[in-house]
């Protein structure tokens, strides 16, 4: 019998590598600089390429809608007719915030000729058209839709070891749900089949779906620390250990504003994860590069009783 | 067939603290949980307290927890909510004081509501009350949507700002606002607006919990828009509006939201004080190698997006 051997067939890198819009959003790229890192280390663990939009704006962070009805529509009209020009409809971003208005900026402007009619005679002054093929999704539709929980899980080399994980969506990911509508917004559970997947068990508790009070922070002193007290009270009660969001501005509430809930709410300090962050840290990707040292709450010693990674990087 | 009420039970003239009863109802499951807490009250218990007029989404007065989540009990039909367990639980609207089993105190819904002053002030009012004002289909376009609000109070049980700050007015109360800072007819707009902003108005956390309105009002879009004509006002010297237009201000210098200069221009730069406050967050973050950037280099194309404020004459801080 004879065995023949056939070399697979090799393609070329760039050929094998799906190719998305990258949408880092503002806070990727100033206060929250490790979720940016992560997410790149991560997608070159899957083999895609994030390929940067370099040139869009913010997406109007759902507080520009407050001084204008139409700007932050037209902004957004703006980075879809760059990602078209690129060749990247398929837009993936790494913020609750960003996808939520991204999405509806699009929903308006696919579903109302006079908006897109509007966009496009204003982006005409620079040259620019959007055609309305571009669709946003976040990286966590991204890692469920494209790459899979399976696969996800076939490529864990550093399984979470049961660690508890609250999941914490995030608001403007799931709702309004005529928006989003990619899963459930009453009871989703994309982020618990995620730490499922990487070997982590998923808590459960009443304020996954609630607000962090981020985009309030500012506006009266403690109403938004009382909304990271709140939930995360309800995740410690159930026995979590740290929390893992879709979302860096939950991120920078839950992480930063724990402390100023102690008062009212008992002390919880919970380490926040990225979404990439701890994705990457199951597929095996070093630990110390991930910024997980950049977090307030530092997750080093949850890590550690897992055996995930040594105190001292993160 | 039939499943069990899992009923929060309490009478604020008895009790102490609240407890459960598991009542058997042998119903079909296509029937509402209204249909069922009048089969239980009817048939088996009835001291079983609630509210309920219409049956049919008109009147608001059956908004309750069903299984944790708010909503009107005779829009709700049991087979959507049914746990494994075969049981639909049934609680007082969160965010207000039960008064007896699902029938709670509106006081402070009702109060943010009269605060509004919620009826027409035409500028001509003591002239001729008798003189008809019309409004143009387009502009009562506007109203169509709010004016389908029941005043139920299942966004104001949802709010989690109210949840933790009942000061805020809530939901309801601002696109009531809305309702009449809309309305052609009306001429108390700067007032409205300044009135409502007195009531955190700017205090919405964007959360989209009002989005699972019954009656698809949706405050959020109202909300929105009355923070926009308390800026069309003048009203702009409330951190709110501050934080909201100095966003503007970066994204039309740089492209991006700078976030330091978003921190400065809400507190206010000369606003010690309010900067001594936030600055422990500030603190933090920096001591955990978080240092967003001070300066931040325009993104390639600036022109463009300042061509679009210019076009739209978009306002941003001055």
């Amino acid at each position: 019998m004879t065995t023949v051997l056939e070399a697979p067939k090799r393609q070329s890198k760039s050929a094998q590598m799906k190719k998305y819009g990258f949408f880092p959003g503002c806070v990727a790229k100033e206060s929250c600089k490790e979720l940016f890192s992560s997410t790149m280390l991560l997608a070159e663990k899957l083999g895609i390429e994030l390929v940067e939009l370099t040139a869009a704006s913010c997406c109007g962070a759902s507080v520009l809608n407050d001084t204008n009805k139409d700007v932050a529509r037209v902004l957004n009209a703006r980075t879809y007719a760059q990602a078209e020009a690129l060749g990247l409809d398929d837009v993936i971003t790494i913020c609750s915030t960003c996808t939520g208005h991204m999405r509806a900026a699009n929903k308006e402007l696919l579903e109302d000729e006079a908006r897109m009619g509007q966009a496009n005679a204003i982006l005409g002054k620079f040259g620019a058209k959007y055609e309305g093929n571009v669709v946003v999704r976040h990286l966590l539709w991204l890692l469920i839709d494209d790459i899979g929980l399976d696969r996800i899980k076939s490529m864990v080399v550093r399984p979470l070891n049961g660690l508890k994980v609250a999941p914490f969506y995030g608001c403007h990911i799931i709702r309004p749900e005529s928006v989003n509508g990619w899963e459930s917004s009453r009871n989703p559970h994309s982020l618990e089949d995620i730490i499922t997947a990487i070997g982590g068990e998923a808590i459960d508790y009443a304020g996954k779906t609630r607000c962090c009070g981020f985009h309030i922070q500012l506006e009266k002193d403690g109403t938004a620390a009382d909304m990271v007290g709140q939930n995360m009270r309800m995740a410690k009660d159930q026995g979590a250990e740290a929390v893992l969001t879709p979302c860096p501005l939950c991120h920078l509430a839950l992480d930063g504003y724990q402390a100023d809930s102690a008062a009212r709410w008992g002390r919880t300090d919970l380490p926040t994860f990225h979404l990439p962050q701890l994705v990457a840290l199951a597929l095996g990707v070093d630990p110390s590069l991930l910024g997980m040292n950049k977090h307030i709450i530092g997750p080093g010693l949850v890590l550690q009783e897992h055996d995930l990674a040594p105190a001292h990087v993160a | 067939m039939g499943f069990i009420l899992d009923i929060f039970r309490f009478d604020q003239t008895k009790d102490a603290m609240p407890h459960r009863d598991r009542i058997e109802v042998d119903l079909p499951t296509n029937l509402t949980v209204l249909d069922a807490l009048e089969h239980a009250k009817a048939e088996i218990d009835g001291s079983i307290s609630f509210r309920r007029s219409c049956r049919s989404a008109i009147c608001g007065s059956c908004s309750m927890n069903i299984n944790g989540t708010t909503g009107l009990a005779c829009k709700t039909p049991v087979s959507q909510v049914l746990k494994s367990d075969n049981s639909v639980a049934v609680d007082p609207m969160p965010n207000f004081q039960p008064m007896k089993d699902l029938v709670v105190h509106m006081d402070p819904f009702w109060d943010k509501y009269s605060r509004l002053k919620p009826y027409l002030q035409p500028a001509d009012k003591d002239s001729d009350h008798e003189r008809e004002r019309r409004v143009s289909p387009e502009d009562m376009k506007k109203l169509v949507a709010v004016a389908n609000c029941v005043m139920c109070a299942t966004c104001y049980a949802l709010c989690p700002v109210v949840s933790v700050d009942p000061a805020f007015a809530g939901p309801a109360a601002i696109a009531y606002a809305y309702r009449f800072i809309e309305d052609v007819r009306d001429a108390k707009r700067s007032e409205r607006t300044a009135q409502i902003a007195d009531d955190y108005l700017w205090l919405c956390a964007h959360c989209y919990a009002c989005s699972y309105c019954p009656k698809h009002v949706d405050p959020h879009d109202d909300i929105i828009a009355v923070k926009r004509a308390a800026i069309e006002e003048g009203q702009i010297h409330g951190r709110g509006p501050r934080h909201a237009l100095v966003i503007a201000k970066t994204i039309k210098a740089t492209g991006m939201l700078h976030e330091t200069e978003v921190i400065q221009g809400t507190v206010g730069r000369f606003n010690i004080k309010g900067l001594i406050k936030v600055a422990p967050f500030g603190i933090r973050l920096a001591m955990a190698g978080k240092i967003p950037p001070l300066f931040l280099k325009p993104v390639p194309k600036v022109d463009e997006i300042r061509t679009i404020f210019d076009t739209l004459e978009a306002p941003v801080l001055s």
